[in-house]
């Protein structure tokens, strides 16, 4: 470092007159990132930052906030309009059964879980396959993309029947169900992902002949992570919505079956005692798909936040 | 495309044997191709077997749909062992694609690039040259020190194992980059990102170095900053450059000699001598010498533009 700083540092009043006289000192303010200059501020005391104790509250409390006001603002509505509860019970009313029956909502709720989550893995694992080959071969991405089109545009839920005709009441058609509806998301992001290499990069690789396996891992696939997790977080809820609609048509237990049970025998605290359920587990998912999101893209400027003061 | 035959071995896809010796004869072939001011280096081909690249008769078309682009014709010249080449010209007048052919990364139509008398994609698939592209091209999700290992770590069959240990820090710290090294690249200025990226290059500890106008993104005075950084690690590890740029001082400041292209399709006008004192600095810059090549370069491009 000591050998070469006479060098650099030397550089930049000299040369800056002949070719740019008209360089500015903003300028050369701005071009001052380098170390010498980091080292040189390293013993001046940082500014104290403004704290505000009482904005940071106030944005830990916001989506507590949020939600709370809407059921608020429900339980006041059903209250002054003295709507029947068959119309709209209030969210008190709907809380409390949940809390009178937790093994009834725990059980269901498990078994819905599990079809959406396997239905989940199951599109995640088929899109990511189909994608790769997709993006290695013009040939097989021109034969899918009608197929995918075709699967895109036909509503699965009329598929639900067939499934029940060759799954009978094992939980395969509700898996299958949640399977098709994430999947679509999920090939879209990944074959833009996996294909969204920067042209730089993929070049200074071709430059040591870096093999295609190792393009693949080392770039196309971190490439991709920020698509699928976009990807995901729409996921969850359609394999969610899957998983439902794959249990409303036939089956002995789930939160669709709950609510379409509760329908026919107007059970309306069961209904919306499973809506809530199935809420509550949606927004647990993306909770969790968000978690891992902020570890594994640390790098991705998604992470950086979009508001000034959201990580104050 | 397809090579045909005996052409193979000569990495000439097609028609490579009736152009190497029917056109002009070889030795004249650059000059014949501009008239005025050409040195004897371009066409000196008793030096092109010796040569770290040598260039002979080299065209070059780009195809697409809509049309064909003849980016390079008939250029001939060649960078000896441990030189510093600067390729200078108007844009658009191939040298980027100058600098792919000699990297293996596009192949000629007609003619014969060589890297160290062998085919250029032999270089590419033994890692012997390292490639220092127009922007940085770190990878986000890498430390600057993982960035910097990248090339070494890929493609293992070849024997290359980059640089030692030892000497790849001693590196990165002649480019001032030890602060760093733990840091993401997006926490960078644009000015250290561009040193990760010759780092990179650097730690391949390939005896080649194709730049294509590493600084054209940064600001002039981190650019100059820059230019006697690298002429410094140039210096002690002693390496061929072939350096690409549109910048007259930059190819002025670093190179033993400029080769001077005109635009469209790209042609050698001429090959310009740096007969400056090394080691360089700053300095030189504000020296007469300095002035009259700059003139000299600047002159050669107009010429060649009007031509």
């Amino acid at each position: 470092m000591a050998g070469s700083g006479s060098a650099f540092e030397e550089a930049p009043p000299e040369t800056a007159a002949p070719e740019a006289p008209e360089a500015s000192q903003g300028l050369a303010a701005a071009a001052e990132g380098d170390a010498e200059e980091i080292a040189g501020r390293r013993f001046e005391e940082p500014p104290e930052l403004p704290r505000r104790p009482l904005r940071r509250a106030l944005l830990l409390a916001a989506p507590f906030a949020g939600l709370t006001g809407l059921l608020a603002v429900w339980e006041v509505y059903v209250e002054v309009r003295d709507l029947r509860p068959l119309t709209l019970p209030q969210p008190s009313q709907v809380l409390r059964h949940v809390a009178e029956n937790p093994g009834f909502y725990a059980q269901n709720g498990w078994v819905t879980v599990q079809e959406a989550f396997l239905g989940f893995v199951l599109a995640f694992v088929a899109a990511v396959v189909v994608a790769t080959v997709m993006a290695h071969s013009e040939l097989f991405e021109r034969a899918s993309t009608p197929v995918i089109v075709l699967m895109q545009s036909t509503p699965v839920a009329v598929l639900v029947p067939i499934f029940l005709l060759w799954f009978g009441f094992s939980p395969w058609p509700k898996i299958l169900t949640a399977m098709l509806f994430a999947w679509v998301p999920f090939v879209a992001n990944a074959l833009i992902g996996l294909r969204s290499v920067d042209v730089d990069t993929h070049e200074l690789l071709r430059s040591v002949n870096a093999g295609r396996w190792e393009i693949y891992w080392r770039l196309r696939i971190p490439h991709s992570l920020p698509y699928l997790f976009a990807a995901g977080r729409i996921c969850v809820g359609l394999a969610l919505v899957g998983a439902v609609v794959g249990e409303f048509f036939n089956s002995r237990d789930g939160l669709g079956n709950a609510a379409r049970v509760a329908q026919s025998r107007l059970l309306v605290e069961q209904l919306w005692g499973s809506v809530f359920v199935l809420a509550f587990i949606g927004v647990a998912f993306v909770l969790l798909l968000m978690a891992v999101e902020k570890r594994v893209l640390r790098w991705h400027a998604s992470q950086a936040g979009g508001h000034r003061g959201i990580q104050a | 495309m397809s090579g045909r035959g005996p052409a193979v071995g000569a990495n000439v896809p097609d028609d490579g044997l009736t152009t190497r010796h029917s056109g002009q004869p070889f030795g004249v072939g650059a000059s014949a191709a501009v008239g005025a001011d050409v040195s004897a280096d371009v066409s000196d081909d008793g030096l092109t077997d010796a040569a770290a690249v040598s260039f002979e008769n080299v065209s070059k078309w780009f195809r697409s749909k809509a049309r064909l682009t003849h980016a390079l014709s008939q250029v001939s010249f060649s960078v000896e062992p441990e030189e510093f080449v600067s390729l200078i010209g108007p844009s658009g007048c191939g040298k980027s694609t100058m600098l792919r052919l000699a990297g293996g990364l596009l192949e000629a139509d007609r003619g014969r690039v060589a890297v160290h008398s062998r085919p250029p994609d032999e270089a590419r698939r033994q890692k012997r040259y390292g490639f220092v592209p127009q922007h940085p091209a770190l990878l986000p999700w890498r430390t600057v020190r993982d960035n910097v290992s990248l090339l070494c770590e890929v493609n293992r069959r070849s024997s290359v194992a980059g640089m030692a240990e030892h000497d790849k820090l001693a590196m990165l710290d002649a480019i001032g980059l030890t602060p760093f090294l733990d840091a993401l690249p997006q926490e960078l200025s644009g000015g250290l990102q561009q040193r990760a990226s010759i780092a990179r290059a650097f730690a391949l500890g390939a005896p080649l170095l194709l730049m294509d106008e590493p600084f054209s993104a940064l600001d002039e005075i981190t650019r100059a900053d820059m230019r006697y950084l690298l002429l410094d690690l140039w210096r002690r590890n002693a390496k061929t450059v072939l350096f690409v740029t549109h910048s007259i001082p930059e190819a002025v400041a670093l190179s033993d000699r400029v080769v001077v292209l005109s635009g469209r399709p790209g042609r050698v006008t001429t090959v310009v001598e740096v007969a400056l004192s090394r080691p360089r600095h700053a300095g030189v810059e504000d020296s007469d010498e300095f002035h009259r090549i700059l003139a000299e370069v600047r002159d050669a491009l107009r010429h060649g533009w009007s031509h």
